[in-house]
């Protein structure tokens, strides 16, 4: 695919997610504690070979949208860069024994449940401890804050999982 | 030089991270404090016109619960035409601009609606004000003055909340245009709702009251001990009482109100009804849980207030401190020392 076919691609999915997340997603809540942050899973999706500083950039643009929207100041941001930093040493951790070929994307199908089930899990919790921490700015509720982060963490994953099953396409699986 | 580029090129990754997050967690802690990051917040026009659609969306779904809710209303009306107490008179939405549809009007995405709905609502009597707005509104249990020019209340719509952050933030379709200024206070038929924080055109955010950093300054209504109200962060229909004296007594039910000391409400303002209080080993004051007189949950209409002297106490107060935009908070000097 051309690189304007991508950045184009790619500003679709931005607005997708964006779109998603604030205008649907956010309304919900899981057992009044736990929130769905789909947007993630604009940075999670990526191409696999996106440069670093390109990843972080999208994060960055992506929080700060969520922070205009959901009046957080530059929240969303400072978690949703970590992910994108964290996001390559949690991928250099899953790399296959004979490392990835040119045409794998993140994708169920391609890498497999046990594979995509822990890179989902590892980055979700990850960004969410860093996020709900942050946002209460101190220690002082840790079972509270704790049941917050494992609601949203259940509830993340599950809507990026059903996203994956969905919109992703089944192709061969790896040999 | 060209080791230098190598270097800055290896490492762009972290430099570009950490550049970033400081950016980013300079943002979230000017936050709360001042609006300096004006552009970040629900208020300004492009995130306001979006949530505003939004809106517009939902309320077909919310139909159902709306009927409901007129029924109530109708029935609560009724029962109140018998004894005739013309002087509680309650509107608790109806001068929020409507076209003839019963959408609400956001003045800027439709302004020939808007200019319509206030002459159609104008000539009949000749006395505008006479016919669109009732002349007290029953606020938090205090009737305010609706035709007071001077000090107006403004009708204004929620058109995003939340409850589930530490730190909640409503956004209205009123603003600058409509008169709303940052530090104005907010009430709904309930009661306290917040503070506003930044206004743009046509939308402002306000502070919900379950924000950290949010403290109402109050008093329990029957003996008028001064205390100061704060969310813990947890339950958005309950509170804490704060800095309510031990050797005072306290009776469950009683009802807290605004004590007018932070300028922002009217004084007499309901917040809440005291559910339990508790003494704890290591703390001078009470431990006073209030439950809340308005239901975050589903906020829809609410009047943006101005205190009566709060102008001539905030030129005279600005002469002691350095004033900066900040949520209400009450100082600890001036709570009474027993």
């Amino acid at each position: 695919m051309s690189a304007l076919g991508e950045v184009l691609r790619q500003l679709l999915r931005f607005g997708l997610y964006a779109g998603v997340q604030v205008l649907l997603v956010g309304q919900l809540s899981l057992f009044g504690l736990g929130w769905c942050l789909l947007y993630l899973g604009f940075i999670l999706f990526l191409p696999l070979r996106t440069p670093i500083a390109v990843l972080l950039l999208l994060g960055f643009a992506m929080g700060l949208a969520m922070d205009i929207s959901y009046n957080t100041g530059g929240l969303h941001a400072a978690a949703a860069v970590l992910l994108a930093y964290l996001r390559p040493w949690v991928l250099r951790l899953l790399t296959p024994r004979d490392g990835y070929d040119a045409q794998d994307t993140v994708n169920v199908h391609q890498m497999g449940w046990q594979w995509f089930l822990v890179y989902l899990l590892l980055l979700v919790s990850l960004h969410h401890l860093a996020y709900f921490f942050l946002e209460l700015g101190s220690f002082q509720h840790p079972l509270r804050t704790l049941a917050r982060v494992g609601v949203s963490i259940l509830f993340t994953s599950t809507a990026l999982l059903i996203v994956q099953l969905l919109f992703f396409p089944v192709r061969r699986s790896r040999s | 030089m060209r080791n230098l580029l190598a270097f800055l090129l290896r490492f762009q990754g972290v430099m570009l991270f950490v550049l970033l997050e400081v950016v980013s967690l300079f943002l979230f802690i000017t936050n709360s404090s001042y609006q300096r990051a004006a552009f970040f917040n629900s208020a300004n026009a492009y995130a306001g016109v979006v949530l505003a659609r939004r809106t517009e969306v939902a309320d077909y779904f919310q139909l159902a619960n709306l009927n409901k809710q007129l029924l109530a209303d109708n029935a609560r009306l009724r029962q109140r035409l018998y004894p005739p107490d013309f002087t509680r008179r309650e509107a608790d939405s109806l001068p929020v601009g409507r076209d003839t549809l019963g959408h609400i009007i956001y003045r800027h995405l439709r302004p020939d609606l808007a200019t319509l709905a206030t002459q159609v609502a104008a000539p009949a009597a000749g006395d505008r004000m006479a016919t669109s707005k009732p002349d007290t509104l029953l606020l938090g249990s205090v009737r305010l003055a609706a035709r007071d020019d001077a000090y107006p209340l403004l009708p204004a719509r929620v058109i995003s909340n939340s409850l589930r952050a530490v730190d909640n933030y409503l956004t209205l379709n009123v603003g600058a245009a409509d008169g709303v200024q940052p530090g104005l206070g907010v009430l709904s038929a309930g009661g306290v709702v917040g503070q506003v924080k930044a206004v743009s055109q046509h939308y402002a955010t306000v502070f919900s009251l379950l924000h950290s950093k949010m403290a109402v300054a109050a008093k329990i209504k029957r003996d008028g001990t001064f205390g100061s109200v704060k969310w813990p962060g947890d339950d958005y229909s309950s509170a804490l009482l704060d800095y309510i004296p031990r050797q005072n007594r306290l009776v469950r039910g009683d009802s807290v109100v605004t004590s007018g000391y932070n300028s922002v409400f009217p004084e007499g303002v309901f917040v809440g009804t005291i559910e339990s209080f508790e003494k704890e080993p290591d703390k001078n004051f009470w431990t006073v849980h209030l439950r809340l007189g308005v239901d975050f949950s589903r906020l829809t209409y609410v009047y943006v207030v101005h205190n009566r002297p709060h102008t001539e106490r905030d030129s005279l107060e600005a002469t002691l401190t350095a004033p900066e935009p900040k949520p209400a908070k009450v100082p600890l000097t001036k709570l009474p020392r027993r």
